[in-house]
């Protein structure tokens, strides 16, 4: 791959189909096209693929619509599969995220993000209705937080809390278990949520940790981290944790750690997708393009044209993809991105196998989650999980995306 | 209170012992005709009569929505006079009672609820309707839902007096930001920069210690923060809309592919595989150089430790219940802020407690 390209005289030449490059603009050409980019990576085929990714170069754009948008981030993604510089991408693309974290800006993403779609708010109103039917008439409550939400979702726990007529508002300590990324943001999240909850007529104790690097993520949850007391119930809120506690055996002990808590219940919520198989480099770039495509659809439809807010969470999976396709995890540079998502069924085995019991969304908490989608837009909707899953979906355009599910142990 | 100070006043010249509702009929005989005879006194809820009769009805027939049926039809009425007026219909003997068939004794309901404030004759409802929606409300089941916040209703009527505002109800923050949703109102409520100025005030005027600067500190430090993004986003906007969509500038943060736009150009500047890794650390290190903007004024650190200072002190009431909250919170602010009735329960009652606890009633322009 030393010489410039040759110049790309027909389709035939690439053995594309050439109705790809048809004008019309609705016809979705990116899917097509990425999967040859990815045939082409898979068989070593350099000259076709030096081909494909000049064309994809010349199509995708980060401002465009959505085929576009999509087209790009498989394009740097691709691009560092074929240079195998994945690890350094996704380390350098973190570390000027972090650099440019505020409270406001974080502020802003997560609840305009909240107002837009409900991905987040999904799980947020799932997961606290669980707290709610299972924290019913306990005095005094430990919530182990371990999640990126930056307490977006405790807001309206606390005002259910607060507002439950029988009784008087339980005493909450609240412990969120952050990454390392968003752990300068959270001493003010602290100071405003108890701020809040005390305006709210809740007695809130908040605490920020920092979680530590994947293959000990499990440390996290030691009881002498947590500070546990005695007399209080726990119960931990895992959002987009479980796929941040390494691979394999190191899930299973992050599970184990939170068993040990002995908490009366344990949410759990998970973006729905299996990367974390080590199967074939098509099969695992035919979950990302299923996944993705639903991901930039969604924001394009839920966001106004020239929203900052999309481009930034864009942004966001750019550096996503990069970790589920260019990141191996071996090698020098090996990074522990935590992009490794499961699909609802593997963490039900998972979280069976490590003593927890599955129980179900009250009828109350699925009129919530009805009542919630009938606030956004069209094309959301809910579906019961069957089968060896349980726990409830979000889907968009009948495709599952978001998986949550309530547990306690055995 | 006033009125009769007013008059006693002007009348104590000329008869200091004349009362205030003489004062008043005579002042009004000059002018206009008699005054209109005295309001009919009502009692508070829940304080009767003494002299009333107090009935104690089961749960059962308190929850019977309709106990009178008619024989012939099956219908079933919630009042006997309703069923009476029904019966005319298939030509049955039907009888009336008169209005003054209660006129022997007043009577007064007890909620059968042991544990209920109106348990105790001393504190019954005096309407039949009131005691059954009451215990209906209070300790029954709760089976009518609203369809758009999933509000749960026992009583009929309640649910669908809700259902017809549910939704059509704004919600605005103090920073001026209106909503629609209930939920956003809350959440962004918890981080808005208006609650974080409440407080700064509020404790500002309470502690003598704090030096007249940090009045204004607090809010200069968040406005500057929050003003420095807003026209940070508005020169983004402009220069998106003057220059085209392909802009390197629409991003403000320094972001790694913020800056990869490069690779829209003429394909010299795409390196590939294979190339020096020179060029590759070109494309992604240009942003290095970028400047980040709205970087976080409160890593410097004034700003937490002044509400460090604050948490500290024990006299702002963390361990005031959340039902007196409420109920403080309704009493003095309820008809100025009209959403507030969402999160008030519906019997207000007992003690209220100073909401700072120094003695100090804060103005409740704020949220609670």
């Amino acid at each position: 791959m030393q010489n410039p390209p040759a110049p790309f005289t027909s389709a035939l030449h690439l053995a594309l189909d050439p109705d790809l490059f048809s004008a019309d603009p609705i016809r979705p050409w990116a899917a097509d096209l990425l999967r040859n980019c990815a045939r082409a990576f898979s068989e070593r085929d350099s000259a076709n693929l030096q081909r494909l990714l000049w064309m994809l170069n010349e199509l995708a754009s980060p401002y465009g619509d959505r085929e576009q948008r999509l087209a790009y981030a498989f394009l740097q993604a691709l691009f560092c599969c074929a240079t195998a510089s994945g690890d350094r991408c996704y380390t350098t693309s973190l570390a000027v995220a972090e650099r440019a974290i505020s409270f406001a800006s974080t502020r802003r993403l997560a609840l305009k993000f909240q107002e837009a779609a409900p991905w987040t708010t999904f799980g947020h109103v799932a997961a606290n209705g669980a707290l709610l039917h299972a924290l019913d008439a306990v005095p005094a409550i430990h919530i182990v937080d371990v999640s990126d939400t930056f307490c977006t979702q405790w807001p309206t726990l606390l005002e259910a809390l607060a507002s439950r007529a029988d009784t008087d508002a339980p005493r909450v300590r609240l412990t969120v278990v952050a990454s390392a990324a968003s752990a300068g943001v959270m001493s003010e999240i602290g100071v405003r949520i108890e701020k809040f909850a005390r305006l709210m007529g809740v007695s809130l104790e908040f605490r920020a940790v920092v979680a530590p690097a994947s293959p000990r993520f499990a440390d996290a949850l030691r009881p002498e981290e947590l500070e546990l007391r005695d007399g209080e119930t726990v119960a931990v809120n895992c959002v987009s944790a479980l796929r941040r506690a390494g691979t394999g055996g190191s899930r299973d002990a992050f599970l184990r750690a939170a068993a040990a808590l002995e908490p009366r219940v344990v949410t759990v919520v998970e973006e729905e997708a299996n990367f974390a198989g080590v199967g074939e480099f098509a099969e695992s770039f035919e979950e990302c393009l299923r996944f993705y495509g639903a991901y930039f659809d969604m924001l394009e439809e839920s966001f106004p044209a020239t929203s900052n807010e999309r481009l930034a969470l864009e942004r966001e999976s750019f550096r996503s993809l990069v970790g589920v396709l260019a990141c191996d995890g071996r090698g020098p540079d090996r990074v522990d991105h935590g992009e490794r998502r499961e699909r609802g069924r593997q963490w039900c085995r998972r979280l069976e196998r490590c003593g927890f019991q599955t129980f179900g969304f009250s009828d109350d908490v699925v009129d919530d989650l009805k009542a919630l989608l009938r606030r956004y837009r069209p094309g959301w909707s809910l579906l019961p999980a069957e089968g060896e899953a349980s726990g409830m979906y979000l889907t968009w355009k009948e495709e599952p995306v978001v998986w949550s599910c309530a547990w306690k142990p055995k | 209170m006033q009125f009769q100070n007013l008059f006693n006043f002007k009348n104590a010249k000329e008869d200091p012992q004349m009362s205030a509702t003489e004062a008043i009929s005579k002042t009004f005989s000059h002018s206009c005709n008699p005054p209109p005879p005295p309001k009919k006194k009502r009692n508070l809820p829940g304080t009767p009569d003494p002299e009333a009769e107090v009935i104690a009805l089961s749960p059962r027939t308190l929850l019977a929505s309709n106990r009178f049926v008619c024989e012939i039809c099956g219908k079933g009425f919630q009042r006997d006079q309703n069923l009476q007026l029904h019966r005319r219909g298939h030509n049955l003997p039907w009888k009336l009672r008169q209005r003054g068939s209660k006129e022997s004794r007043k009577r007064v309901y007890v909620c059968p609820e042991p544990a209920c404030v109106h348990h105790n004759p001393s504190r019954a409802l005096g309407d039949l309707t009131g005691i059954k929606k009451h215990f209906c409300r209070k300790h029954g089941e709760k089976r009518w839902k609203c369809d758009k916040c999933a509000k749960k209703y026992a009583v009929l009527s309640d649910w669908k007096a809700h259902v017809k505002t549910c939704g059509s109800r704004e919600y605005r923050c103090d920073c001026g930001t209106l909503f629609s949703r209930r939920d956003s109102f809350i959440t962004h409520r918890a981080f808005c920069d208006a609650l974080a100025e409440e407080t700064a005030r509020v404790s500002a005027a309470v502690f003598n210690n704090i030096t007249s600067n940090m009045d204004l500190k607090p809010t200069s430090f968040i406005n500057v923060n929050n003003g420095d993004q807003v026209i940070v986003e508005q020169q983004q906007v402009k220069q998106r809309e003057s220059r085209g969509v392909n802009t390197n500038s629409a991003f403000n943060n320094g972001d790694l592919y913020g800056s990869c736009s490069n690779l829209q150009q003429p394909e010299g500047q795409l390196s590939w595989a294979g190339n020096s890794t020179n060029n590759h650390g070109d494309i992604f290190s240009l942003s290095t150089t970028r400047t980040v903007k709205g970087e976080n004024v409160f890593a410097h650190g004034s700003f937490p430790s002044l509400f460090s200072s604050l948490e500290h002190n024990p006299t702002l009431g963390s361990d005031t219940s959340a039902t007196a909250l409420l109920q403080k919170a309704a009493q003095v602010g309820a008809s100025t802020i009209p959403f507030l009735g969402s999160l008030f329960k519906e019997e207000l009652g007992g003690e209220t407690r100073d909401f700072l606890g120094v003695g100090m009633h804060p103005s409740f322009s704020g949220w609670l």
